[in-house]
């Protein structure tokens, strides 16, 4: 009987801890424990035979931390071997009666993957698959992946060991006192994970006592279709006469233990201070109960790496703005790879409510699939909305699938067999909540009845593949109306009867309906109030849509979901002040929630005392002047304090409003005050007369040390925010060009640490260079294709350790082979004059302003002062 | 106390014993002016630093108390260095504790976050991150220090990884001894480099007659 047929029957008792008992018999501080399979091996089988007589079903091997990381090869698959062979012995030893099992053990590698560490999900999976197809080939019984504190090096393992055995797979997580696993996860989350993916059993193990699991295994007990799994401390160790002791013992054990099965936990045993003794307790008390049945469970859910998000009564929405269609400053920055910009859409979007995030990257000459793997791994560093990954190409939606952490929504499939027989196996491996469109090979079909024939047949077809209903969700495709009156109505019958009668939840992608029609967002909105009645559980929208987000909170409000209808009080306003769409000032991202400008900010408040110059007036050199601008409140009014600033220098005694806003670091102003001006001026006659000057104030204080860091980064996002207006109008106007020249810039292989890099990136591009970004941990070879293909004269690379000086080194060296034009310029923590001529770079530069001297030089820009 | 065991010791919602010091927060930023010209915007973003942050802290220390042998003048630890300033520094000490103190991953995510779109704020959190997770760990220090009373034993002053001769190399050991990544989830890059960055590992000594105190 495998243990899976067991299982369906029967409570299954698991082992109790390896490591406390292995420390009690000699094992070393910091000694790898998985050695004593070939050093002590009597002594693993005595405690193994000791879990298996104490009642046991499933003994885990000994291999915890057996991975390629910690073990050469041909060590791993020895004591991989050794301990799956003691096992063995203590199956065979133990007198116990009952039905044995030998898990392979395997728990995190403890390597924190990119994007927050440094190692890749692929050689993660790697590092697991090698465990795996070593312990599968020894025979054991199933896999057990345990102690996983992150989502992703969850989904890692988990990868790995259905890629490499047939076997069932157990997938237990470590949360802590938050119910959260290390990485921010909850229950919900990993379940909607772990199920997509098949495992075969979830749960949760380590870290803390039985009682304190308690809202964790609820959470599992109410999401999860499989059983689930539990495997808690002995609680929290504490010291004790020179011994160490754990606060729970075992009839306290497995009395707790005895409720959660009560409940519905179907595989019980125990984690660190637990002992034959608490399995025994445990096993003794509860052999008699009767299973609790494992019930599927009805969740139509998606998931990021802290939360899921629930189909259910109240609408879920999705932002469309990541979508080139239409956009041409989106179609710019995908071209231009500036993924800044697309994340900048993502992060509206999240600030405005979204729920979920549609990621569409398709355009015709760029490679789609690495594209969209990149904007999603890049979206989910920073944002922890689920995303649905929107792609007509099944190589790019394997991809972002595969690196996505989480489950996610899947755009899309339709009724065509060929695209179904393409999209469902991906489902079926990675996970999946998959949006069906009502089409087919003949197109779109002007009634609901044929709309819902053919939701039946996606129905049918993913159950082929093991797909359930609760993991479709229905499009019935919004028309045009002003094309045909019947349009909306044909959707909204189909929605209803897909929603109602097949018992599936829906989504429509909405603004299509008002296409061509003048106050398009009334007619989006009212549509997207008559889909919801009619049973819409999500819409794919814009989020800036103010009338569309008024509708959502005065549905919910209508529709008993919002309870004293709090959210709508809490967010009505914020929506009905804003003007219609494109409420963002500029700087997109980052108005600090409340959304929309402050009004009053615009045209300078008569700010008393403002650009008092603090910080010691007359001394000298304070007349540079930034420092004082820092001083006064915002919106000082020019020519009262602010005459003094730069008459050190013998500059422009009065600065113009933009200039001001920039040196104070004004990022709302900065914005407004550039939109004005480009209703009179010239979009580079800003750049020159306005923002350089602003800046060069800024920088000069920084060089004098009269202005620091964290002011030399306020004006630069307020120049960024002031160049965001003027990017806008010059890509509708596409005519002339402000690039001061390209300048490639990375953080050499190996090396993660980008600050630095992204304040030089930052001020680069305030001074009008191009610059292209290529992240962090860049090997040479993409220096050097980069560098070609945009025939660069500056590259400029960052290290921050010593390590990774001779990556540095590397690139270097091979850009003056192959790319003897382009003029080098390192910085970082580590270099020094003298490091950089050794390794032969071109420049060193000290900081940001040093570098953007040196690139102004060599561009031929205006020599320094 | 049990040599073999790491402890846990979690901080979670214990802000109140380690208010934020301003003067620190600033001076991480890289901001050398006085504290009168921290003013205006600057003022208003490192208040709505605070804000997010709120809630962003995860305050966990993971340690283990070893003993020291001396041989002559050479301590035998449990490192693979020999270096002499941390000879000095624990200097009398009859017992080490080995720590690793950590404020959690959120904040690098916020940080992360901002890095793109308003690096004011980003630089503001490293700083108010750095100052958290020094806070912590004096927080920590002090409360061993007052253990350790108990037994009449004094501390040194702690030392960490990458001080003076003490390379960085050594947190590799530090990593294995106190497997900071299954206790309270500090995770070591091939750099040698800790996330969550808001990290701190060090030592210090305990005995009866240690050369010098803590401060």
């Amino acid at each position: 009987m495998n243990v899976l047929e067991y299982l369906r029957d029967n409570l299954v008792y698991l082992d109790g801890g390896m490591g406390t008992l292995l420390q009690k018999r000699g094992l070393l501080p910091g000694e790898l424990p998985e050695r004593w399979n070939v050093s002590h091996p009597e002594v693993i089988v005595e405690i193994q035979k000791a879990y298996f007589d104490a009642g046991s079903n499933i003994v885990c091997t000994n291999t915890f931390g057996a991975n390629s990381l910690k073990f050469e090869r041909d060590e791993l698959e020895t004591l991989i071997r050794a301990a799956v062979e003691n096992a063995r012995r203590a199956k065979e030893a133990s007198a116990g009666c009952q039905e044995k099992f030998i898990a392979l053990d395997i728990g995190p590698m403890g390597k924190l993957l990119k994007p927050y560490g440094d190692f890749d999900f692929e050689d993660a999976v790697k590092v697991y698959a090698e465990t795996v197809r070593i312990g599968a080939s020894c025979g054991v019984d199933l896999i057990f992946i345990e102690t996983m504190n992150d989502s992703y090096d969850t989904k890692a393992a988990l990868l790995a060991a259905k890629e490499n055995c047939d076997l069932p797979v157990f997938v237990s997580n470590a949360y802590g006192e938050d119910g959260k696993l290390m990485t921010g996860a909850d229950p919900a989350a990993m379940t909607a994970m772990l199920e997509g993916m098949h495992a075969d059993a979830i749960g949760a193990n380590c870290s803390l006592g039985p009682k304190q699991l308690s809202a964790v295994v609820e959470e599992y007990l109410k999401y999860a279709s499989v059983p689930v799994l539990l495997k808690p401390n002995a609680g929290l160790p504490r010291s004790e006469d020179g011994r160490t002791v754990y606060d729970v013992l075992p009839e306290e054990f497995s009395e707790d233990m005895e409720e959660y099965i009560r409940r519905g936990v179907r595989i019980a045993g125990g984690c660190c201070g637990t002992t034959p003794e608490y399995i025994a307790a445990l096993t003794e008390r509860t052999r008699g109960l009767q299973p609790r049945e494992v019930t599927g469970k009805n969740f139509t859910v998606i998931s990021s790496y802290t939360h899921a998000v629930m189909f259910q009564d109240s609408p879920v929405l999705i932002g469309e703005r990541i979508n080139p269609t239409g956009k041409k400053r989106f179609k710019e920055a995908l071209r231009n790879r500036d993924i800044g910009y697309i994340l900048g859409e993502g992060l509206t979007q999240q600030e405005k409510g979204a729920h979920v995030l549609d990621v569409n990257v398709g355009l015709p000459e760029i490679d789609e699939a690495e594209m969209l793997e990149t904007v999603c791994f890049e979206l989910q560093a920073i944002i922890d909305l689920p995303l649905q990954i929107d792609t007509t190409n099944a190589a790019a939606m394997e991809r972002a699938l595969r690196r996505y952490n989480g489950k996610a929504m899947i755009n899309s499939v339709n009724g065509k067999e060929e695209v179904m027989r393409e999209i469902f196996p991906l489902v079926q491996k990675y996970g999946g909540l998959v949006v069906c469109l009502t089409l087919d090979e003949e197109g779109i079909p002007d009634s609901a009845e044929r709309r819902v024939e053919i939701a039946r047949k996606i129905i049918d077809t993913a159950a082929e593949y093991g797909i359930e209903k609760k993991d479709l969700i229905f499009d019935t495709l919004a028309m045009t109306v002003s094309a045909d009156n019947r349009a909306a109505l044909a959707t909204l019958q189909a929605l209803r009867a897909i929603r109602h009668d097949l018992g599936c939840h829906t989504s429509l992608g909405v603004s299509n309906v008002s296409f061509g029609l003048p106050s398009r967002e009334i007619i989006t909105a009212s549509f997207f109030t008559l889909a919801l009645e009619n049973g819409l559980s999500a819409a794919i929208m814009n989020p800036n849509s103010a009338e569309m987000m008024k509708s959502y909170y005065a549905f919910r409000a209508l529709h008993g979901l919002d309870e004293n209808c709090a959210d709508y009080i809490e967010n009505i306003e914020r929506y009905a002040a804003a003007p219609g769409t494109g409420v963002q000032p500029g700087g997109g991202f980052g108005q600090s929630g409340t959304g929309g400008s402050q009004p009053g900010a615009v045209g300078g408040q008569p700010g008393t005392g403002a650009g008092q110059p603090v910080g010691g007036s007359g001394q000298t050199g304070k007349g540079s002047g930034p420092g004082g601008g820092q001083s006064g409140p915002e919106g000082s009014q020019p020519g009262d304090g602010s005459g003094q600033i730069g008459t050190g220098n013998g500059q422009t005694a009065v600065q113009s409003g933009l200039q001001r806003a920039i040196v104070k670091g004004l990022r709302e102003q900065a914005a407004e005050l550039t939109a004005q001006l480009l209703e009179t001026e010239a979009p580079l006659d800003i750049v020159n007369t306005q923002i350089i000057p602003a800046l060069d104030i800024v920088g000069q204080g920084f060089e004098k040390k009269t202005m620091y860091l964290p002011q030399l980064l306020m004006s630069a996002e307020a120049s960024q925010c002031a160049f965001e207006q003027i990017k806008k109008r010059m890509s509708r106007d596409s005519s002339e060009q402000v690039s001061r020249g390209k300048f490639v810039i990375a953080t050499v292989q190996g090396d993660i640490h980008d600050i630095g890099k992204n304040i030089v990136k930052l001020i680069l591009e305030n001074y009008g260079f191009d610059v292209c970004d290529l992240g962090r941990d860049v090997p040479p070879e993409k220096v050097l294709e980069a560098v070609t293909e945009q025939q660069a004269p500056l590259v400029g690379l960052s290290a921050l350790m010593t390590t990774t000086v001779p990556a540095m080194e590397a690139t270097i060296k091979l850009l003056k082979e192959k790319a003897p034009w382009a003029k080098t310029v390192v910085g970082g923590a580590v270099l020094t004059q003298e490091y950089a001529d050794k390794i032969g770079a071109d420049y060193y530069a000290k900081d940001a302003m040093a570098t953007v001297r040196y690139a102004m030089r060599v561009t031929g820009g205006e020599e320094e002062t | 106390m049990a040599e073999n065991t790491v402890f846990v010791r979690n901080y979670a919602g214990a802000e109140g014993l380690f208010p934020v010091n301003e003067r620190e927060v600033w001076r991480y930023s890289g901001f050398r002016g006085t504290q009168d010209q921290v003013a205006g915007e600057l003022k208003k973003v490192f208040g709505q630093v605070q804000e997010e942050l709120k809630d962003a802290f995860s305050y966990k220390v993971c340690f283990r108390r070893m003993p020291v042998v001396w041989e002559e003048e050479i301590a035998r630890l449990p490192f693979g260095s020999d270096s002499r300033d941390l000879r000095r520094c624990l200097e009398g000490s009859s017992e080490i504790v080995i720590f690793a103190a950590t404020v959690g991953l959120a904040v690098d995510r916020y940080i992360a976050k901002y890095q793109k779109f308003q690096p004011t704020k980003a630089l503001l959190m490293q700083a108010y991150g750095a100052e958290r997770v020094e806070r912590l760990c004096e927080l920590f220090c002090g409360e061993i220090r007052r253990e350790a009373a108990e037994e009449g034993l004094k501390c040194t002053p702690r030392y960490s990884p990458g001080f003076g001769d003490l390379p960085l190399t050594v947190q590799r050991d530090v990593f294995r001894l106190l497997e900071c990544d299954r206790k309270i989830g500090i995770s070591l890059n091939e750099s040698l480099l800790m996330t969550p960055s808001k990290s701190v590992t060090a030592v210090f000594g305990l005995g009866k007659d240690v050369k010098r105190g803590q401060l």
